[in-house]
C-alpha cells in the first residue's frame, strides 16, 4: 500500500517552506558580499528560495513512491528510504497503541497520522505521514482483529471466542458541562513558560518601592488568572468531544477540538490504573482516570503526561469505569505511622527556617529594602505555624492498601494520586530508605512496571518492618499470578 | 546472602582518587583566579575527596549483598540510602558481562540485569571474580528462561 496521494503537496509544503525560508535568509546576509562567486541580487535570491522548494518537493514525491506497506497476518511490513532503504516488519503481538491524529488542514485534506508504539525504544516505533483517514481507521481495526486472531491460534483457544462481538459499546462520554468544568479546574503551571511575555506587557511604574509592590501583587495576581486561562483552553482544546468505547478487547478514544486524536489501547497491555483527584475536584466529588500501557517513550504521550482515560467524571463512575478495564477489589489503605508526620512537620519547618535565614543573610548585605513594616525573613518564619498542618495534609492523603490481585498505592495533596497496579505486570519491587528515614525507622516501597507514563507506583515511608514485608508480598504474589495464569491457559474451560 | 569481592574497594577507592584529583584541579584554579589564599587549598580539597571517597568506598562494600533466591534476585546496597531491590527472573529482559579497565587491571567483572522497568530498569552488581561473574551470568540467564512461562513481558 502506498500512503495518501495528499501527503506529497502536504509534506513538500510543511517542509519545502521551512527551506526556502531558510535559503531565503541566508541568501539575503550574503546579498551584496563576496562570499559566492556569483554576485547576489534579488531575483536570485527567489530563484534561490524556488530551487529550494522544488528540491523538496522532488525529494517528496521520491519518497511516496519509495515508501510502502502491508498489513499481513505476522505483522506490519513497511518498507521505506529514498536513498538508503529500511524494511521493517512489526510483529502484531508486539504492538501497544495505535494512535490516529489530524490537525485542522490534515482534516479538510482528509488525511492523519498513523503511529504505532511499542514497548522499549524511545521513540515512537513506526509513523505513517500521511494516509486517509479511512484508511488509517480501517489499520486500527484490522491491526486488532488479527491480532485477536494470531493470539487465538497461538493459544489454541476454541473458536467460539471469534465471534465475540464487535460492535463499539460506549463507556464514557464527555458532557459539554464536565468539558467546562474541566477546563475550570485544571490549572496547569508548564503553561508558565507561554506566559514569559507576561511581564514585559504588565504597565510597571518604576522608581517607588511601594508601587513597585503593589504592581508585584498586581502582577502575580494577573500572572495567575493569566494561567488560568491559558490552562482552561488548552485543556477545552484537548478534551472536546471527549469519548471512550470498548471494541471486544479494546478501548478506543477519541477527542480534540482543533487536532484530532483517535487512539486504542488494548485491555491485555494494561500496565497501571492511575486515579488523580486535585484539591478542588475532591472537594466536588470529581476524579480522572489514566490507562497506563508500555507503549509510548518517556514524556511522549499524546495528552501530554497521561495516556487516554477518563479526563473527569464523577467519583463513583471513575471507580467504576476502572473496575472495567481492571477488575480489583478496594481494599482498606493504611496510612504511613504518626513518626512519619512529626517528620514532615520538621522538614517544612528547616526548609522554612532556611528560608528565613537566606533572606535575613539577603537583607543584612543589601539593606533592608522592604516596604513592608516586618524585616523580610520574617514572612517564611510566620508560615511555621502551618508547617504541622501541610505535614498532616501529607500524611492523610498518604498510603498503600495490598489487593487480592492488586497492589494500591496513594500519594499527595494537591494531586493526590492513586495507583492500581496487577502483581502481573510487576517488573521491579525497590525498597530504600534515606538515611533520614532510618532515623526514624521508615521506608518505601517503590512498585515499578514496564508503564511509560508518569512515576512508579510508590508506597512511601512506611514502618521499615512492614516495608520489608510488602516488598517480599509483591514479589510472592507475582509469581503466584504467574502459576495463575500459566494453570489457566493449560486448562481453558 | 553474598558479598562481593574484597578488591572491589579497590576498583571505587581508584575512582575516589580520580575525582579527588579532579577536584584538587578544579579548587587550584579556582584559587589561582580568584581567591588566591595559597595552593594547599587545593591540596586540601582533594585530601578531604579522597579521604571520603575511600569512606565510602568501604562502607559501600560492607552494605553490598546480594542473593540468588528461588524467584528472584535480591540485592541490598546504598550507603546513604539504603536500598533492597526484588528483581524477578521472569522480568529479566537479558543479563550482560562488564569489565571495564580498572575493573580488568584487578581481575573483576560485573554483572548487569536488565528488565523492562521504567525506573530499576538496570541492575549491576558489580565486584565479581570473572569466574563468579561469568556463572552468575549463566545462571540467571537459565533462570530466566525457565521462569518464562508466559512469554509476553510486556
Amino acid at each position: 500500500m502506498r500512503l495518501h496521494p495528499f501527503s506529497v503537496p502536504y509534506r513538500a509544503l510543511s517542509r519545502g517552506m521551512s527551506i526556502g525560508l531558510m535559503l531565503f535568509f541566508l541568501g539575503q546576509s550574503l546579498v551584496g558580499t563576496d562570499a559566492l562567486p556569483v554576485r547576489l541580487t534579488r531575483p536570485g535570491l527567489f530563484a534561490l528560495a524556488a530551487v529550494g522548494v522544488v528540491a523538496v518537493a522532488l525529494w517528496q514525491v521520491a519518497y511516496y513512491r519509495r515508501f510502502e506497506y502491508r498489513l499481513t497476518d505476522d505483522g506490519l511490513e513497511i518498507a521505506s528510504g529514498v536513498v538508503s532503504r529500511r524494511n521493517r516488519e512489526i510483529p502484531l503481538r508486539r504492538i501497544q497503541n495505535v494512535d490516529i491524529s489530524r490537525n485542522l488542514i490534515q482534516r479538510a485534506l482528509g488525511i492523519a497520522v498513523l503511529d504505532l508504539e511499542t514497548a522499549g525504544g524511545g521513540a515512537t516505533e513506526a509513523s505513517l505521514r500521511f494516509v486517509g483517514y479511512d484508511e488509517a481507521k480501517r489499520l486500527q481495526r484490522e491491526i486488532q482483529r488479527l491480532k485477536r486472531g494470531a493470539e487465538e491460534s497461538e493459544t489454541g483457544e476454541s473458536a467460539d471466542r471469534e465471534v465475540r462481538d464487535d460492535r463499539e459499546e460506549l463507556l464514557f462520554e464527555l458532557a459539554t458541562a464536565e468539558l467546562a468544568l474541566l477546563s475550570a479546574l485544571s490549572f496547569d503551571f508548564r503553561y508558565l513558560s507561554l506566559l514569559a511575555f507576561g511581564p514585559a506587557a504588565f504597565p510597571f511604574v518604576p522608581g517607588l518601592t511601594e508601587v513597585a509592590f503593589v504592581g508585584g501583587v498586581v502582577l502575580v495576581a494577573f500572572l495567575v488568572v493569566a494561567l488560568w486561562v491559558i490552562s482552561a483552553a488548552v485543556t477545552f482544546a484537548r478534551y472536546y468531544g471527549f469519548r471512550l468505547t470498548q471494541v471486544g478487547d479494546e478501548l478506543r478514544y477519541e477527542r480534540g477540538l482543533l487536532q484530532r486524536y483517535d487512539g486504542s489501547i488494548p485491555l491485555s497491555k494494561v500496565q497501571t490504573l492511575t486515579m488523580t483527584e486535585n484539591v478542588l475536584m475532591r472537594q466536588f466529588g470529581y476524579a480522572t482516570l489514566a490507562v497506563e500501557t508500555a507503549g509510548y517513550g518517556p514524556g511522549q504521550t499524546p495528552s501530554g503526561g497521561s495516556e487516554a482515560a477518563i479526563p473527569l467524571a464523577t467519583s463513583d463512575r471513575v471507580a467504576r469505569l476502572a473496575q472495567d478495564v481492571e477488575p480489583f477489589d478496594v481494599p482498606e489503605f493504611s496510612r504511613p505511622p504518626k513518626r512519619a508526620r512529626t517528620r514532615y512537620a520538621f522538614r517544612y519547618g528547616l526548609a522554612l527556617v532556611g528560608l528565613a535565614a537566606a533572606l535575613g543573610a539577603l537583607e543584612v548585605v543589601v539593606g533592608p529594602s522592604s516596604p513592608l513594616p516586618v524585616p523580610l525573613a520574617a514572612i517564611p518564619l510566620a508560615f511555621v505555624l502551618f508547617a504541622p498542618v501541610a505535614a498532616h495534609l501529607k500524611w492523610r492523603n498518604r498510603g498503600y492498601a495490598v489487593g487480592r490481585n492488586h497492589a494500591f498505592t496513594r500519594n499527595g495533596f494537591w494531586d493526590r494520586t492513586t495507583k492500581v497496579v496487577p502483581y502481573y505486570r510487576v517488573q521491579t519491587v525497590i525498597q530504600t530508605k534515606t538515611i533520614f528515614q532510618r532515623r526514624r525507622n521508615l521506608a518505601s516501597v517503590v512498585v515499578d512496571t514496564a508503564s511509560s507514563a508518569g512515576g512508579a507506583a510508590a508506597a512511601v515511608d512506611l514502618d521499615a518492618e512492614k516495608a520489608a514485608e510488602f516488598r517480599e508480598l509483591v514479589g510472592e504474589k507475582l509469581q503466584e499470578s504467574l502459576r495463575e495464569r500459566q494453570s489457566e491457559d493449560a486448562s481453558p474451560d | 546472602m553474598e558479598v562481593l569481592n574484597p578488591r572491589v574497594r579497590l576498583v571505587w577507592s581508584v575512582g575516589a582518587v580520580t575525582t579527588a584529583i579532579v577536584l584538587g584541579l578544579l579548587a587550584a584554579l579556582v584559587d589561582r583566579f580568584a581567591l588566591g589564599v595559597g595552593l594547599w587549598v587545593a591540596l586540601v580539597v582533594a585530601g578531604l575527596a579522597l579521604a571520603l571517597g575511600v569512606v565510602f568506598a568501604l562502607l559501600r562494600y560492607r552494605i553490598w549483598r546480594f542473593e540468588v533466591r528461588d524467584a528472584d534476585l535480591y540485592l541490598e546496597r546504598g550507603v546513604l540510602t539504603r536500598v533492597n531491590t526484588v528483581v524477578p527472573f521472569v522480568r529479566v529482559q537479558h543479563v550482560d558481562t562488564q569489565r571495564g579497565p580498572v575493573e580488568r587491571a584487578l581481575g573483576l567483572a560485573s554483572v548487569v540485569v536488565y528488565t523492562a522497568g521504567s525506573r530499576g530498569a538496570d541492575v549491576t552488581i558489580p565486584g565479581l571474580t570473572p569466574e563468579r561473574a561469568d556463572d552468575l551470568q549463566e545462571q540467571l540467564r537459565r533462570l530466566a528462561i525457565e521462569s518464562e512461562r508466559e512469554s509476553d513481558a510486556v
